[in-house]
């Protein structure tokens, strides 16, 4: 594990790019490192409390262990599955260095809005390392061959488990609690809605997702098409 | 929790197959998706392997020899339960995150345990399920009550316990009631005779009044007019006793639970919005109360008329009676119908009502935002809106009810048309008096008003039910704090022991994690770390405003659990980075913790916070109306109200979340001042971004991701050239931008 997270090139160059802790992406250009070592005080305090002023050209430390995100293409990143059945992934440097991740964890940016483009790689979120780091971010899925697309997609879809809703059988409300019984891609399935009213979202677009007591969430990609018994069943809560 | 599942005939006989001899099954659990399916699938776990059934299959078997980690991954909408088998990641199963993560989470530590530590006893974990274990449905949030398995008559039995005292009160208008029943059938019983005897005798000649019957007439008459006095002599007396009873219970009602709200914990009342809590409160006990003192006489009265006029009818004729009750069935199936689609429909109107209070709410909180973006006409036109929803929904409502209510009492009414026939074709044969059939015509009427009002009644029962549980809900939840049988009321010298806790807000996702910390009373301890890394949690643990997961924190050597919550937290100060005034003077505000202090004591205590002489410089001194309707301060000197707010009770422990942050130079200088006049002798711990003003600090703490990553004295901690190190480089950095 710990060759795998040996720094590259790139990433010491620009080691000064700051990126925020959650991994959000933010990124937030700083001076390069030969001014911050122009900027030593020359009228340090020798006073102990103010060790502020003593330490300054060794500023760059903190950023030791920030990877800077690259765009992915298929040029330079290479998806396979793994032998556990995940996704690795072995990406090349502009220094022509190859990293090898054994697993990598792809999420999307926006997964209603945009499910297919700007997906994020990700080192994974283990506990000793705390949030996994973002490796880089493919622009467009579409850009890689068929193969890599079918595997990430294999990946996301099990990530973003979504079944749609082809009909609903019945909806009971109780005691603040909706129950409901539908036939969905996964199979028939019975669950409960804690307060429907904002519990089903309506998109701009038409689309419905439903997300239920249990932590599933379900699709109706348009309402428009279900049956007139199922629509019925749902009309009220739009 | 249930970590020992039963496995189905078909899987138990599959894991029977496969298992080896010398296995013992450990744990079994079950996962729910399969591909992109919904199964219903077990792992099972022996302290050799793990096997994944589903269907009678066998699916794949995991060797815990080869497994190094184990882990989770939440999702959307799935969750993973992961291992690193051979080195590689691989993924064990998927399950929906509701039911099953935590459970999985404490299978993660358990497979740590079996494969690490080698330790073949299973581990317990007592945090309780959160679904009914009879019907599989949630329980209302922090209670075990299922609400489709709890007998609603439970909810009428709290209710009746909830009225001692009041009980006479309440029951006085049913006596009332009854007599009103009686009344009624007895009027119609002597108009009857009064038709029939004495104003259109059969056989004889109208119009003669005189002797005997004049007399019988005119005792009819007076009793009339008595009976008539003494009901509304009683209903008078019946509507008072009501609102007494009625507001008294109300009363009762509320206190209890604003008691209760208030011994909650942080975390279950920050889990509700406080309109919502509000609603609870104020709407929610309203609506009991007019359920108690409107709705319950009235259902007496209607079912005791009800059974009374179908006794006295059935002795007059029971063919008439039959024809009364002819549209019984269609109604009752109508009402059963309707039932449905008015309670849906009101819970609707009254979420979007409640959705545009909270969006009103939402957005004065949040003008000076609103107006700062001058988005202004965007807030006016999303208020519209919700406005228009809800007022839509109300008048659709209020349509629909008005048309389907009338049509149901047409069905009802449908019986009387029989009646008339039926009477009239008697009276004309002469086998009834007129008297009689107006007696039954009156009756008839009377068991159409309770079996109208019943077609109402579901919607009031139904709302009554909500609010009742919706307040019961509160009533009865445990609060997560709370004081040991015992607890003890001890005079704290300031030391502070923490000795290896753990402690998530959900408890399979830890926040902070094995932190170990001895800290002497009169330290002064500055906590920093990344936001994130814990430092409010871990002052949040020490003000026991939630109670640890794993391991204790000590206080002058006793476990602050032991320690009654009274006496902990009278000797802790507290100055948050947001400072919330009271609407009051700002006398009561400094006072606050300590509400009989002397004008001295509130004097000396503004010294200390250096807010002295900003008070005196209001108009009206020290009582000086602040908060919402009052004089607005500026946010330093909101600052030195809180510090000196802390100050006047002279905590032995004092926390400082961030009591500087965001204050210029001069006030920051002014409130540093006041705070290290505050953290001298006692045990201060303080949460700063700026570590500059921690430089008083006698030790530091440094958190990262929950860790206690270095503990020490700034010299300490900067010859290590660790976290606290480069947090230290950071800053300056940012300081010469």
């Amino acid at each position: 594990m710990a060759d795998e997270k040996k720094k590259n090139g790139v990433a010491d160059e620009n080691g000064k790019t700051k990126e925020n802790a959650d991994g959000d992406g933010k990124v937030a250009a700083s001076a390069t490192k030969t001014e911050t070592k122009e900027d030593k005080n020359p009228s340090e305090k020798k006073e102990k409390k103010d060790i502020l002023d003593e330490l300054i050209d060794e500023g760059d430390l903190i950023l030791k262990d920030r990877r800077e995100s690259v765009p992915l293409t298929p040029e330079n990143a290479k998806f396979a599955k793994s032998k556990g059945g995940l996704i690795s992934l072995t990406l090349k440097h502009e220094d022509g260095t190859e990293e090898y991740f054994e697993r990598v964890i792809v999420l999307r940016a926006f997964p209603i809005t945009n499910p297919d483009e700007f997906i994020s790689v990700r080192e994974p979120d283990t506990k000793e390392k705390g949030k996994g780091q973002e490796i880089g971010m493919i622009r467009r899925l579409a850009d890689f061959d068929e193969v890599t697309v079918r595997l990430i997609n294999e990946e996301l879809s099990r990530r973003y488990f979504t079944p749609e809703i082809k009909k609903i059988y019945s909806v009971k409300d109780k005691f603040g609690y909706s129950y409901w019984d539908s036939e969905t891609t996964a199979g028939r399935v019975t669950f409960i809605l804690n307060n429907p009213f904002s519990n089903i979202r309506v998109m701009e677009d038409g689309r419905i997702f439903i997300n239920d007591i249990d932590g599933n969430t379900f699709e109706i990609p348009d309402p428009k098409k279900l049956d007139p018994a199922s629509y019925r069943k749902i009309e009220i809560y739009l | 929790m249930k970590l020992m599942y039963e496995l189905p005939d078909a899987d138990r006989k599959a894991y029977e197959a496969a298992v080896g001899p010398d296995e013992k099954l450990l744990y079994c659990v079950p996962f729910n998706i399969l591909d992109d399916k919904f199964v219903e699938g077990y792992m099972a776990f022996t302290n050799k392997k793990i096997y994944k059934l589903e269907g009678g299959r066998l699916l794949e078997v995991f060797d815990l020899s080869h497994a190094t980690a184990f882990w989770t991954e939440v999702m959307y909408g799935i969750c993973g339960f992961y291992a690193k088998i051979d080195g590689t990641s691989k993924l064990l199963c998927n399950f929906v995150s509701g039911r099953h993560l935590p459970r999985y989470s404490v299978l993660v530590k358990a497979m740590e345990i079996l494969t690490q530590k080698h330790i073949e006893e299973p581990i317990t974990n007592d945090t309780p399920e959160q679904f009914c274990q009879k019907c599989g449905r949630p329980y209302v949030h922090n209670t075990t009550i299922c609400p489709y398995c709890m007998d609603r008559l439970a909810v009428y039995k709290k209710l009746w316990g909830m009225t001692k005292g009041l009980r006479l009160m309440m029951f006085f208008p049913f006596i009332v009631s009854a007599f009103g029943v009686i009344f009624s059938i007895v009027v119609p019983w002597l108009q009857a005779i009064a038709v029939d005897k004495y104003i259109k005798p059969t056989g004889e000649v109208v119009g003669s009044l005189t002797g005997n019957r004049m007399t019988g007439f005119i005792v009819i008459v007076v009793t009339f007019v008595s009976i008539d006095l003494f009901q509304r002599a009683l209903g008078v007396m019946q509507a008072r006793f009501s609102a007494v009873a009625g507001n008294k219970f109300t009363l009762v009602l509320k206190t209890l639970l604003y008691e209760k709200l208030q011994s909650l914990s942080l975390a279950s009342i920050q889990r509700r919005t406080a309109g919502d809590l509000m609603g609870r409160v104020n709407h929610d006990t309203a609506e009991m109360q007019s359920f108690i003192t409107g709705t319950l006489p009235s259902l007496f009265i209607q079912v005791a008329t009800f059974l009374i006029v179908l006794v006295v009818l059935l002795i007059i004729n029971p063919l008439i009676c039959a024809f009364v009750f002819a549209p019984l069935p269609i109604t009752v199936f109508a009402v059963r119908k309707v039932w449905e689609v008015v309670q849906r429909r009101n819970r609707k109107a009254w979420i979007l009502n409640t959705r545009t209070s909270y969006l009103l709410h939402d957005i004065l909180n949040g003008i000076r935002i609103v107006k700062c973006f001058g988005t202004e006409e965007r807030e006016i036109s999303r208020f519209k809106d919700s406005s228009v929803l809800s007022s839509n929904q109300n008048e659709s409502n209020a349509k629909l009810f008005d048309t389907i209510f009338p049509l149901l009492g047409f069905l009802i009414q449908f019986g009387h048309f029989l009646i008339s026939y039926y009477g009239n074709l008697l009276v004309f044969k002469g086998e009834m008096g007129l008297g009689t059939l107006s007696q039954i015509s009156s009756y008839a009427s009377m068991i159409y008003g309770p079996m109208l009002w019943i077609t109402h009644i579901p919607r009031t029962i139904s709302a009554f039910l909500t609010s009742a549980s919706k307040v019961f809900e509160i009533l009865e939840e445990t609060p997560e704090v709370s004081d040991i049988g015992l607890p003890i009321d001890i005079q704290i010298e300031g030391e502070i022991n923490v000795k290896n806790i753990t402690f998530g807000y959900q408890s399979y996702n830890p926040v902070l994690e094995n932190v170990s910390v001895k800290i002497n009373p009169g330290e002064m301890i500055g906590i920093v770390g990344h936001s994130g890394s814990g430092k409010t949690t871990f002052i949040n643990l020490i003000l026991r405003l939630y109670d640890v997961n794993e391991g204790a924190i000590e206080i002058d050597g006793v476990n602050i659990k032991d320690i009654s919550q009274a006496a902990l937290r009278s000797q802790m100060g507290v100055v948050l980075q947001e400072t919330f005034l009271f609407s009051g003077t700002i006398r009561d505000n400094i006072a606050y913790s300590k509400p009989y202090a002397t004008d001295e004591e509130i004097i000396r205590a503004a010294r200390i916070a250096n807010a002295h002489d900003f008070i005196m410089n209001l108009p009206l001194g020290y009582n000086t109306m602040v908060g919402e309707k009052g004089y607005s301060l500026s946010g330093g000197e909101r600052q030195r109200i809180a510090i000196a707010r802390a100050i006047i009770h002279n905590p032995r422990i004092l926390i400082l979340d961030e009591a500087t942050a965001s204050l210029d130079t001069e006030t920051e200088k002014l409130i540093q001042d006041a705070l290290n006049k505050l953290v001298q002798n006692r045990t201060t711990l303080a949460i700063a971004h700026r570590l500059s003003t921690l430089r008083n600090a006698d030790k530091l703490m440094v958190l990262e991701r929950g860790k206690l990553v270095e503990f020490g004295t700034h010299q300490e901690l900067l010859a290590k050239k660790g976290v606290y190190y480069r947090l230290v480089m950071a800053q300056r950095k940012l300081a010469q931008g």
